[in-house]
């Protein structure tokens, strides 16, 4: 497990399950009106093949880093009280969180518009792969997004 | 006798998902006595491993924990990581 956190921000990685609750409790904080909890789950089923579990692999040190600096990005942007990006690898089976986005501020338009913000920006940069295992043994690599438009020539 | 490995000229080059498996190392070492840029790291990684040439430009490259151009120089002691389309969430 590694983690960072400052006083309004809170960014981990871990095996095993994640807690909504300590989520929540980490954001509700008395200047919030609004609290925003993502949750992304292993979806079971997907264009008729029956998923397993998602095994989750990291490039911890750089997805930790990765995800305060998506964390400090969206505090630029709105007026977030609290907020919090929580990440599971591992095996994740189906029903499972793999991933918590949490956001809290004191009027609901920022907490949807980051929550947003941060969980599209993660599956866009952070080093973290998956791998979907399928009911009848078959494990496939999910097809994932290139990070940044910039091209290396 | 093999040459003996001397850090002070080496890079690690972390690999991971597709491209771990695929070359069925983790990790590798490269030369690098003087600078030399990520492209050209690209470029000698693509003749050496085949994998590695045919993720071509789906790979992104990071340097010490942050993505970088292909213009940047990659130095000795240099953590560099080929970070292949990512899929987390």
């Amino acid at each position: 497990m590694v983690e960072e956190t400052t006083g309004t921000t809170w960014v981990r990685i871990q095996e095993g399950p994640l807690s909504v609750e300590e989520a929540s409790k980490f954001l509700r904080v008395e200047s919030a009106g609004a609290v925003n909890i993502f949750l992304g789950i292993t979806r079971r089923w997907t264009r008729g093949r029956e998923t397993v579990l998602l095994q989750y692999e990291c490039y911890e040190a750089m997805a930790l880093a990765e995800m305060v600096r998506l964390l400090e990005d969206a505090s630029v942007r709105w007026p977030i009280e609290r907020s919090c990006l929580l990440h599971r690898v591992g095996e994740v089976p189906a029903r499972e969180i793999s991933v918590i986005v949490g956001v809290s501020t004191a009027h609901r338009d920022a907490a949807y518009a980051a929550s947003r913000f941060l969980i599209d920006e993660l599956k866009t940069h952070v080093p973290i792969w998956k791998k979907e295992r399928y009911a009848d043994g078959e494990s496939v690599w999910v097809e994932g997004s290139r990070p940044g438009n910039t091209t290396q020539t | 006798m093999p040459p003996t490995k001397n850090p002070d000229r080496q890079a690690r080059v972390l690999l991971f998902s597709m491209l771990r498996e695929e070359i069925g190392r983790s990790e590798l070492i490269v030369d690098v006595e003087t600078p030399i840029s990520v492209r050209e790291l690209l470029g000698r990684l693509s003749t050496s491993y085949p994998p590695i040439r045919k993720a071509g430009g789906s790979i992104r490259v990071a340097v010490n924990l942050e993505y970088v151009r292909g213009d940047h120089a990659v130095k000795a002691g240099d953590e560099v990581a080929l970070i292949t389309p990512v899929s987390g969430g």
